[in-house]
């Protein structure tokens, strides 16, 4: 899952970054608005944290600019503006969720974890597939109650398909969810991690559609 | 008290009015008694020279005068109007009016004297006297009188008649003065309602609109105006300035004291001191943008509209919780409050309430006796009595580390107070839990248009 997070304070977008990125989520971090909204525009993030104090180019007509183009990623906004108001403002400008500094991490990464679900339709944080078992709270993997051990990169690719159960995947697309925007896009490693995940949660967990792509049934 | 202008208008006016009827009937007075006394005399002297004019034809036997001088006021008794001829040996003769009766005036002296004397009988009579020498070289003494009490009433008919008249004349004065007084104050009233409506509506008020007498006054009430709304503005920027720069530092810090928590070092004192300082922070920096508003500015804000924006986000925050927030019909009522300051009210009351409902959350308003009250009840467990007093208080200390110690209300009761509202907590009837009641009195409260919902 890819995240998009606008945030010019260096310190805090390392923090949010490092708890993202221990989740298996691809982050890339923009310092100003302008920058936000032309990534945000062109790039397919699963989801968008936007602070609105940001230089340049104010948060609020930055969503407002995705919005009416079409850009339809769900967008939490997460600011030190803090009255009612302002928090109805920004989500009549189409925000999604909105959270107020300061906050906690543990509450930032759920609220995360339930807009990507709501996204993809599910409104249990337990994913269950066969006989595996995916908790997108904590990135635990079990088959037949025996839990999995996997790598980061392991556990992108499993979240993106098993968030899109019933949905063919090509490898562009899972590569775009799974690396950063500076990341190396080699959608040969793609099909490393697929195969990797097959060897620890069986072969047909994730099924191949030649030349299109993977596929988790959904459940 | 300093007295109104309008007061000091019509005393200005009264006394004015008075001043000139008064120095009028005086003036007119004085002139009118000249010109009657002078026609009078002149009447007298005429009269006189009548008399004489009748000696001289008959001065052998002076009772002819009685026949040449043809009046019938000479000849009626007492009549008021008299000739008297003396002799210098002393041989004496009258008018038939007088009845054997002399008057004391002679005629000594050669020049013609006119002056007032007193008749028989006590009455004010006016006296014209000469001593002639006929052309036979015999002198006589010739005097002629008339009656003033005939003069005397006239006058005072006179007077009478213009005293009336000026009284007109001064009431005429006054009513002009009120209505000059209203013609002038008049566009001062208009400033005034203008005032009143265009603060609410937040416009300017144009200057050409007044005399150029008032129009400085409403370029400067103008001015006062952008000048409130310039501080208003400096504060809010202010406030969301300061805001950003301390709230993202502790953003940091409180994130730095987790990641030290994970590594299983002891933060909970820290974290403390952290919601401490979050906690007054939020509620200073809501006191900062409230203080500054009140009725500083003449902004107003629709109950109805607000409540309709947070409908969509209270609902759905209660629905996912498995609750139900119920808003009756509110009516359009609008209060003289700046919007995001309502919306702050209304956000953290309802916040409250949908977080410590157990399942219902109700709002509803409705006016009594001219004072707004917008009341939302819940049916959860209400909050303890020691943080209702301490919310209620406005800019007291709170024990912010826990949730629910009532910071939201606190906040709703500064913000209420800035503006001469507040907030009242009880036990709901209907529901059971906290009843939050945000009282806006009729200084707040501006008249209801259309019901809208």
């Amino acid at each position: 899952m890819r995240v998009l997070l606008a945030e010019d304070e260096l310190v805090l977008s390392d923090q949010i970054k490092s708890l993202l990125v221990a989740e298996g989520r691809a982050v890339d971090v923009v310092l100003d608005g302008d920058e936000a909204h032309f990534l945000g525009s062109t790039e397919p993030y699963d989801i968008i944290i936007l602070d609105l104090g940001l230089p340049n180019r104010d948060g609020i007509s930055v969503l407002k600019n995705w919005r009416r183009e079409g850009v339809d990623t769900p967008v939490l906004i997460l600011t030190a503006r803090d009255t009612w108001s302002e928090r109805v403002d920004g989500l009549d400008a189409g925000a999604d969720d909105y959270m107020t500094k300061p906050f906690n991490m543990s509450e930032l990464a759920a609220r995360v974890r339930a807009m990507l679900r709501r996204k993809s339709g599910q409104t249990n944080p337990v994913f269950e597939v066969d006989d595996i078992i995916f908790d997108s709270r904590n990135g635990r993997v079990s088959k037949n109650g025996i839990p999995v051990d996997l790598t980061t990169q392991e556990v992108a690719v499993l979240s993106y398909l098993i968030h899109n159960s019933g949905r063919l995947i090509s490898r562009t697309e899972l590569s775009e969810h799974i690396y950063e925007y500076d990341g190396d896009r080699d959608s040969n490693t793609i099909a490393v991690f697929v195969a990797r995940l097959r060897k620890k949660l069986g072969p047909n967990i994730i099924r191949t559609i030649r030349g299109r792509g993977y596929l988790i049934d959904a459940t | 008290m300093k007295l109104s202008l309008r007061t000091r208008a019509l005393i200005g006016g009264v006394i004015s009015a008075f001043a000139a009827v008064g120095v009028g009937v005086v003036l007119l007075n004085s002139y009118i008694d000249q010109v009657v006394m002078k026609r009078f005399d002149q009447a007298l002297l005429d009269r006189h020279t009548q008399v004489v004019v009748a000696l001289s034809y008959s001065a052998t036997n002076p009772l002819r005068v009685n026949d040449m001088v043809f009046d019938p006021g000479f000849e009626r008794p007492y009549s008021g109007r008299y000739w008297q001829i003396s002799k210098s040996n002393g041989e004496v003769f009258t008018s038939n009016s007088l009845l054997g009766e002399a008057l004391a005036e002679t005629g000594k002296t050669a020049q013609i004297t006119v002056k007032d004397a007193v008749a028989f009988g006590g009455e004010p009579i006016r006296v014209a006297s000469q001593r002639v020498t006929l052309e036979d070289g015999t002198e006589w003494g010739v005097t002629v009188a008339e009656t003033k009490v005939e003069l005397t009433a006239e006058r005072r008919r006179t007077q009478q008649s213009l005293f009336l008249a000026f009284a007109l004349v001064g009431l005429l004065g006054v009513a002009g003065a009120f209505v000059q007084t209203m013609a002038i104050t008049r566009p001062l009233q208009i400033l005034r309602a203008d005032v009143a409506q265009r603060w609410e509506r937040d416009e300017e008020l144009r200057a050409n609109d007044y005399p150029d007498e008032v129009s400085p006054l409403v370029e400067d009430i103008n001015r006062l105006l952008e000048r409130n709304r310039e501080i208003v503005s400096r504060a809010r920027r202010q406030a969301a300035d300061l805001a950003h720069a301390l709230k993202t530092p502790s953003a940091i810090l409180r994130n730095e004291l987790t990641a030290l928590s994970e590594r299983e070092l002891e933060i909970d004192a820290s974290l403390d001191a952290l919601d401490r300082i979050d906690a007054q922070l939020s509620r200073s920096l809501a006191r900062m943008r409230s203080a500054n508003s009140g009725f500083a500015t003449k902004s107003s804000a629709s109950v109805n509209e607000s409540v309709q924006r947070f409908a969509p986000l209270f609902s759905a925050v209660a629905e996912r919780a498995g609750k139900t927030l119920q808003i009756d019909c509110v009516e359009d009522h609008s209060v003289r409050m700046d919007s995001q300051d309502l919306e702050e009210v209304l956000g953290n009351i309802l916040d409250n309430a949908v977080k410590w409902s157990n399942s219902q959350v109700n709002l509803s308003a409705a006016v009594f006796q001219g004072t707004l009250e917008i009341l939302v009840e819940d049916d959860g467990p209400g909050i303890p009595e020691e943080a209702k007093r301490e919310a209620l208080r406005s800019g007291g200390r709170l024990d912010c580390s826990t949730p629910g110690s009532g910071l939201g209300l606190a906040i709703a009761t500064d913000i209420l107070q800035a503006y001469g509202a507040r907030l009242e907590l009880g036990v709901s009837k209907g529901l059971g839990g906290l009843a939050a009641r945000i009282i806006l009195p009729d200084t707040v409260r501006i008249a209801p248009s259309v019901a809208n919902c």
